[in-house]
């Protein structure tokens, strides 16, 4: 009981499974968003369903799980909510958005040592020596192996 | 049975001639290189590597490329269970305890029994084609709309088994999987749905694109934030091959897994993605711990990798017998095969014996390749595990990135796979699994699919999928399934209630 | 460097645009097929784009870019650099149709681009389940008439060829039937043999094992003669109904404003492929119609695009209207 004590203590609010809860509430929210996205599409009828009934059908059950989830963590102890850390998340997808931005425009020999480069910055055990010829060498190999024996459409030098 | 074997021997003397080994030899090779880069599943690998088949004569490009099938299916595994990614949607499951075996240092003996499991299948597959595609296609001929509608949502029960934790927990992420599932064009109408306006929504979310994402790019930054995971795959490497134990446990699972495999493979319309969900559930259910599931039990990599290789080789059966492809793969070996001026259908048996079976015994000398290629292999893959994570992981992006690229050669899809590593990040903290979601995803296409398609021919009446006794068991089957499943869970919080 | 290029020549007048023009390929070219690999339209691409590459010098690389009904792969090669580096196969769907289906479409089939020449067209058959009654085309026509909406046809999605082929068939004679939708052709098909539909349109390649195995009944080839492929499915025209003859054809486009001479150069080339004796006995075994000389010109393909555009757009606007 005095476990019980201490997590409501801590939350202030009487939720026993924080990271329950944050996750009822993330997929009500999912939920209304796709509710709002498919609200002007026809629902039709079940003789002849029209493009809106499954969607908005299932953006419901999908709320209703989140409702669910966010009801029980008030009842049942569980995990709490993990730490949200920025520093992977950004560098990681950051560097596929670089490489996404650049291989049309300025192709893969561009493209490819900036996304590795950028990504390794992701990690804490970075070494900036090691990641710039290390994603070089790589991009090389990945040019030689995508272009040359596969013969893939990649664009590799794109701006000239 | 006489004529059987008056077939597969004719069959051996096409397949077994010195050329038509290397080329196997060849297909199975270049097809498990490309097909184990990050990124890469093996339609893609088939796309890439389809031209170099261009200028053999068609017997011999058929065997290679078969071959290059069955190397890209492979390699699709070990991605899976080596770095968490996989290939195609039934490799999914070979994630859940294949890649926790290579974090507790028991890659290799992954890797061997995936082999190993396989090439059992592939036996059992090859016999089977030889000696029932015909009547086997018949049976299949028996599913229409509405048994395929209750078929999947069998299989959306067998998702629900598959979670390692809460069970509402892993029905919301089926819902979501389906939620996603309906992006794109309506396919009544036209109409397009949820997607924000973006053309390169409009045909939906590839496969590919989300699997790479919430797998792939969610597990570098999770590895990444604990350091101590990752370092235990960089340091223990067990012993590299199956020992006497491994078999000991595995065998049966690997017995069911081809039946299973080989059954859900025949039906139409990509059965065979059903069949590793399947095997699992079943080797899950049937365990004595099945709280061993998803912490790297053996059973949960022998049964659906022999089911994955088993559907794989009895996808065939529609192909060859009537001319239909029943997936993506199979599609372009349609495409193939035409480029080389046949076209698949029920006549190329009668018509080209010295093909049609040339390249069913090629399958066998196909899978004892596999064999033969990957064992040795496994000792380079496991070192490989050795090379130190900050330098792996930029290495796994740039092949997710090139391989997503060239799926369509966009970029959109580059920037919706980082869109869903961001979510599959979301979802892991929040303490979702991302397997349900992913095969919710898979099955919610087909099913929506075919229950309109059931409701059109029925005319609006639910009552077809009662009415026909196929579906009607499938579905009876399914409810019961689900009972069992949730049964354990009612009294097990129960038990927490009493013990409070 | 490119653009800079281009510059240049503009500034220095047709001379240097010549000089260019005779060392044109000087690097791969690009085709863009809107379509995934392995279907009709990348396979006809495929087997054209050989033979041209050896008479060009350069390898011709195939770039699948599929999306949409395959507009997405038009859209992006119609805004390319207009050098001849980046090429199209374009088909009946994206430079006929999709006017009609895609109200937001960023081209226009008869004006953005520079016609290079037809490659090679397939033609369509009428199909359908083997318990049908009908025993020709006429009857089934009336089959279908006195059944109406009770008749499941199926497609293979919006657009599809099977789609449009198959809304104008029943346009012209005039029956309202049940659309059953799958998601390509492989799936319907499947039903069709099994006897869940009743029948469909769609492209021989797709079909001609199945008739000739005796798993579905085919009822007329929409072309003026019959296929050597088929020689026994009686044309739509023979048995009273000349009107139905369409064939999903597949041409070369490049993107407007492409140097005159470098068109000439590829319209040469594909001439030639389509004058080869391999390249044309590998698309006779598709069952495709290859286009005799006076039509895979330029100009004749410019005047094809907007037949069809003008054969297309009333009759699926109709039809769509007639689903919301």
């Amino acid at each position: 009981m005095s476990d019980n004590h201490n997590t409501v203590g801590r939350t202030g609010l009487g939720i026993r499974a924080p990271q329950d809860f944050a996750a009822g509430l993330f997929l009500v929210v999912v939920a209304l968003f796709a509710i709002w996205q498919a609200s002007d599409l026809p629902l039709g009828s079940l003789r002849a369903m029209g493009p809106g009934m499954l969607p908005r059908a299932v953006a419901v059950m999908v709320g209703l799980g989140g409702v669910g989830l966010m009801i029980f963590s008030f009842f049942e102890d569980g995990a709490a909510l993990e730490r949200f850390h920025w520093r992977g998340p950004f560098f990681i997808l950051g560097g596929i958005i670089l490489f996404a931005l650049t291989i049309r425009t300025a192709g893969l020999i561009v493209a490819g040592p900036l996304a590795m480069f950028f990504g390794s910055i992701g990690s804490d055990e970075f070494r900036w020596k090691e990641s710039i010829v290390f994603s070089v060498g790589l991009t090389a190999v990945c040019i030689v192996l995508f272009k040359f024996a596969l013969g893939l459409p990649i664009p590799i030098i794109a701006f000239m | 049975m006489d004529s059987m074997f008056a077939n597969l021997a004719l069959g051996f003397s096409v397949a077994l001639t010195l050329k038509n080994i290397a080329l196997c030899f060849a297909g199975c090779f270049v097809g498990t290189l490309i097909g184990v880069l990050p990124g890469v599943g093996p339609i893609a690998t088939i796309a890439m590597l389809l031209p170099i088949t261009f200028g053999l004569d068609p017997t011999g490009a058929l065997i290679m490329l078969a071959g290059i099938y069955y190397g890209a299916q492979y390699g699709g595994s070990t991605t899976a269970i080596l770095v968490n990614l996989p290939g195609e949607a039934t490799s999914v499951v070979t994630t859940l305890d294949g890649h926790q075996m290579a974090k507790q240092g028991r890659a290799g003996v992954a890797l061997g029994i995936a082999a190993i499991g396989s090439f059992f299948a592939g036996c059992v597959a090859t016999l089977l084609i030889a000696a029932l595609g015909l009547p086997l296609t018949r049976l299949a001929q028996l599913f229409g709309p509405a048994e395929y509608f209750s078929l999947m949502v069998m299989g959306l029960v067998f998702a629900v088994v598959l979670a390692r934790g809460s069970i509402l927990k892993a029905i919301c992420m089926i819902l979501l999987g389906l939620m996603l599932a309906q992006v794109g064009t309506d396919l009544e109408t036209g109409q397009e749905r949820m997607t924000l306006g973006l053309i390169s929504l409009s045909d939906g979310i590839d496969f590919a694109v989300l699997a790479m994402g919430i797998f792939g790019f969610a597990e570098i930054i999770r590895n990444l934030e604990n350091p101590e995971t990752r370092d235990v795959v960089r340091n223990t490497i067990g012993r590299l091959l199956p020992g006497k134990e491994d078999f000991r446990q595995a065998y049966k699972p690997i017995l069911r897994g081809t039946f299973i495999g080989s059954i859900l493979g025949i039906l139409p319309g990509n059965g065979a993605v059903l069949g590793p969900f399947a095997a699992y559930t079943v080797e899950k259910r049937l365990a004595k711990d099945p709280s061993r599931f998803g912490r790297g039990a053996i059973e949960g990599v022998a049964g659906p990798e022999s089911a994955n290789n088993a559907g794989a080789q009895t996808a065939f059966i529609p192909l060859l017998t009537l001319g239909i492809p029943p997936n993506a793969v199979m599609a372009l070996m349609v495409g193939a095969m035409t480029i080389h001026g046949i076209i698949p259908g029920p006549q190329v048996m009668t018509r080209n014996p010295e093909l049609f079976w040339g390249m069913v015994a090629s399958m066998w000398v196909g899978n004892l390749m596999l064999v033969i290629i990957n064992l040795p292999l496994v000792g380079i893959w496991v070192k490989l595990l050795k090379v130190p994570y900050r330098m792996m992981f930029p290495a796994i992006l740039i092949f997710c990135c090139i391989g997503i690229y060239s799926i369509n050669n966009s970029t959109s899809d580059v920037l919706f796979t980082a869109f869903f590593g961001l979510l599959g990040y979301v979802v892991l903290k929040l303490g979702f699994e991302p397997a349900p979601m992913l095969l919710g995803f898979v099955l919610g296409k087909l099913m929506e699919e075919k229950l309109r398609q059931s409701l059109i021919l029925s005319r609006g009446s639910f009552m077809t999928f009662l009415d026909r006794p196929v579906s009607a068991v499938l579905l009876v089957i399914a409810i019961a399934m689900l009972v069992l499943a949730l049964l354990p869970s009612i009294r097990k919080s129960r038990d927490e209630v009493f013990t409070e | 460097m490119k653009r800079i290029v281009l510059a240049a020549t503009a500034v220095l007048g047709l001379s240097l645009v010549s000089a260019q023009a005779q060392t044109y390929p000087t690097k791969p070219i690009t085709m863009i097929v809107p379509f995934a690999a392995g279907g009709p339209t990348d396979i006809i691409a495929r087997i054209a784009g050989e033979h041209m590459s050896r008479t060009l010098g350069q390898q011709i690389v195939i770039e699948n870019v599929a999306g949409a009904g395959g507009t997405t792969g038009i859209t992006r090669a119609s805004q390319a650099t207009a050098d001849g580096y980046t090429i199209m196969m374009g088909h009946m769907g994206t430079h006929g149709a999709a006017p009609a289906l895609y109200p937001n479409l960023k081209y226009d089939p008869a004006k953005d681009f520079e016609p290079i020449g037809l490659a090679a067209g397939t033609p369509i058959l009428i199909v359908a389940k083997k318990t049908i009654p009908a025993k020709d085309l006429k009857e089934f026509n009336a089959w279908l008439k006195t059944n109406g909406d009770k008749a499941n046809q199926a497609h293979a999605g919006i657009g599809a060829v099977s789609h449009m082929t198959g809304i104008f068939y029943n346009s012209l004679i005039g029956v309202k039937t049940t659309f059953v939708p799958y998601t390509g052709t492989g799936p319907a098909l499947n039903d069709l043999v099994s006897g869940q539909v009743d029948y469909m349109t769609d492209q021989i390649v797709n079909v001609v094992e199945q008739i000739k195995g005796g798993a579905i009944k085919a009822y007329a080839i929409a072309t003026a003669e019959r296929s050597p492929a088929l020689p026994d499915v009686p044309t739509a025209k023979e048995q009273g109904m000349p009107e139905f003859e369409v064939s999903a054809w597949n041409a070369i486009f490049a993107p407007k404003n492409t140097p005159k001479d470098v068109v000439a150069k590829l319209a040469g080339a594909l001439d030639k492929a389509l004058d080869d004796e391999n390249t044309r006995k590998r698309l006779l075994d598709l069952g495709g119609i290859i286009p005799d000389k006076a039509g895979r010109t330029p100009e004749a393909l410019q005047k094809l695009v907007v037949s069809e555009v003008a054969r297309w757009t009333p009759v699926l606007k109709a039809a769509m209207a007639a689903t919301k």
